[in-house]
């Protein structure tokens, strides 16, 4: 990126921005002093942070600064793999999930993930959808239907496959399938979503269209993405944590981190001079 | 200028090397596959009529066609397969979502590859010596298993395979929904590996029905029609080995006419699994 690109974001985020009163509120999840390792590796130092409910909270840095690792911790889905070790806390409405006793389905039901790279799954449209929720809940086929329908519509998807929800998912568009992706998430009615680098395999456009539904998606929902893409943090995200080599830099309000950041680092990054 | 024509020329004319010894070789493969259904499907013309599939293995000198075998071969594959495959699939699966790293998963896995090139002979005398001179009788049921160890390894080694070939995406989205692992692995894995698994059952399928050593220890033969599972009962490859070693012309066309109904069926079987695991990756992305 360059320096005339990052100056272009910065008035439009300034436009952008709601002027809310930064009330002090309880945050939806509250990192503290977390540290994770891969086999011995230590990829997240003393990272502490809080997520606000209800806003979006983007995660910058350059590649291999432990964007994805901060994320996977957040719903534990680096448990599956053995000898990965987090140290910390990270409380999720004040309790802390890290905890072994803290159930990983009631963890999952609240904290929803969506990946980079598309992947449905290998069954119909609908069942894709319907799969996660059967697991929790027992609905009758109307109120299946309409929960469906509920998640299709606000990922935005429901126009492009009603008339196909029988069809094999894998013969979607990768936008098509990510959004679809984001549909399968929402429905369990999660209260926290990560997206990790949700459009970097997407086309201007579908990129478009997933950051208009992520600016929708707030009002229900807790959204963590971690972004390569500056210009996709400033446009869609309330605070910004930019993160190096593990550590986190800083952390804040995101039209602050884009216009006068604390740190020289902060700036030296948005604006290009490295990374 | 010059140096990139003279660059290309050489690129141009490693390219037409590679091509021409590549067709070379396919040609040299295809070349003895045709020979060999041309002799065999030659050979056995004589005996090439409905009257194979209708009637029994015949005394020396006189007519008849290879009901029983057939019938025997087809219900002792089968049969293998209802052995062998349940488990093959389920130790895959163990293999490659439950021990994928660790001692035992190796170890495992490692005994798989051996047992997957052991001799079938080998497992023959095994099972001869473990059933068959116990219960002082060959049978249909002890061919079976002998086939159900050959079974085994091939579908063990490709469902261990095609699901290891599921990204690992697929499960984190999965678990990351709330699902328990053994849902995930029943629901979306086997599921999205599926057409490679079922093309390992083929496969084994394709591998046990040319195996004679097996049976001869096992189910031994039988000249009459048997769909007792506890008798000896008769297999083409079985009747093959004992009428191609036989003097008599009538029962040499019997064989070849056996040898070539085994061969397009295998060929089938491969041509199948081919196709299937063709498509199923077409679908895949
Ligand atoms: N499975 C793993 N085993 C060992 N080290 C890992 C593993 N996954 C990630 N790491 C290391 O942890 C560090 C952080 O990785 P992470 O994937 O969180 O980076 P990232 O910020 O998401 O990068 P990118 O922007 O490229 O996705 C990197 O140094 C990486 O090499
Ligand atoms: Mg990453």
């Amino acid at each position: 990126m360059t320096d005339s690109a990052a100056a272009s974001i910065a008035p439009a985020t300034a436009a952008s921005a709601p002027a809310q009163a930064s009330a002090p509120q309880t945050p939806k999840i509250a990192v503290r002093g977390l540290d994770f390792y891969y086999h011995g590796f230590h990829a997240l130092k003393g990272i502490s942070l809080d997520i606000p409910t209800r806003q979006v909270t983007a995660i910058i840095g350059p590649s291999g600064c432990g964007k994805s690792t901060l994320l996977r911790v957040l719903n534990r889905i680096y448990a599956i793999y053995p000898k990965l070790e987090a140290t910390g806390e990270v409380l999720l409405d004040g309790e802390n999930i890290l905890d072994p006793r803290y159930s990983l389905n009631r963890l999952r039901s609240k904290v929803g993930m969506v990946f980079q790279k598309p992947v449905p799954f290998p069954m119909s449209i609908y069942d894709n959808i319907a799969y996660g929720i059967r697991h929790h809940e027992k609905l009758g086929r109307a109120a299946m239907d309409a929960r469906v329908e509920r998640a299709l519509r606000q990922a935005a998807l429901w126009d492009e496959v009603k008339d196909k929800l029988k069809q094999n998912a894998l013969g979607l568009s990768g936008g098509q399938q990510q959004r679809l992706c984001i549909a399968r998430a929402i429905a369990l009615k999660p209260e926290v979503l990560l997206l990790d680098e949700p459009t970097s395999a997407l086309d201007p456009i579908a990129t478009g269209r997933i950051e208009q539904l992520i600016e929708e998606l707030k009002r229900d929902y807790t959204i963590v993405i971690v972004t390569h893409n500056m210009q996709q943090a400033a446009r869609c995200s309330d605070h910004t944590a930019f993160m190096y080599l593990g550590e986190l830099v800083e952390f804040d309000r995101t039209e602050t981190i884009f216009t006068k950041p604390a740190r020289q680092q902060t700036e030296d990054y948005i604006t290009g001079r490295f990374g | 200028m010059a140096g990139n024509a003279s660059l290309y020329r050489w690129r141009a004319i490693k390219n037409a090397m590679a091509l021409g010894l590549g067709s070379l070789a396919t040609l040299f493969g295809l070349f003895w596959l045709v020979w060999i259904l041309g002799i065999t499907f030659l050979r056995g013309i004589d005996a090439l009529k409905p009257a194979l599939f209708t009637q029994m293995t015949p005394p020396p000198g006189a007519d008849g066609g290879l009901a029983n075998a057939l019938f025997g071969s087809v219900l002792m594959s089968l049969m293998a397969l209802a052995i062998g495959a349940p488990i093959g699939i389920c130790a895959g699966t163990w293999l490659a979502e439950y021990a994928r790293r660790g001692k035992l998963g190796e170890t495992i896995r490692f005994l798989n590859d051996i047992l997957l090139s052991a001799p079938s002979i080998v497992l023959g005398l095994f099972v001869y010596t473990l059933i068959v001179a116990q219960t002082r009788q060959f049978s249909a049921i002890a061919g079976a298993i002998a086939l159900a160890l050959l079974v085994i390894p091939v579908v063990v080694r490709t469902t261990d395979e095609m699901l290891r070939l599921v990204p690992s995406t697929m499960r984190e989205a999965a678990l990351s929904l709330g699902v328990p692992q053994w849902k995930m692995v029943l629901q979306i894995l086997l599921r999205a590996s599926r057409a490679g698994i079922v093309t390992g059952v083929l496969l084994a399928l394709a591998r046990i029905s040319g195996e004679t050593a097996p049976l001869l220890f096992t189910a031994l033969n039988n000249q009459y029609w048997s769909a007792d599972v506890t008798k000896p009962m008769a297999s083409v490859p079985v009747v093959i080995f004992q009428f191609a070693m036989s003097p008599f012309e009538s029962w040499h066309a019997l064989a070849w006419a056996g040898a070539f109904v085994v061969t397009l069926f295998v060929l089938a079987l491969s041509l199948i699994s081919r196709f299937l695991l063709a498509r199923s990756k077409v679908t895949h992305d």
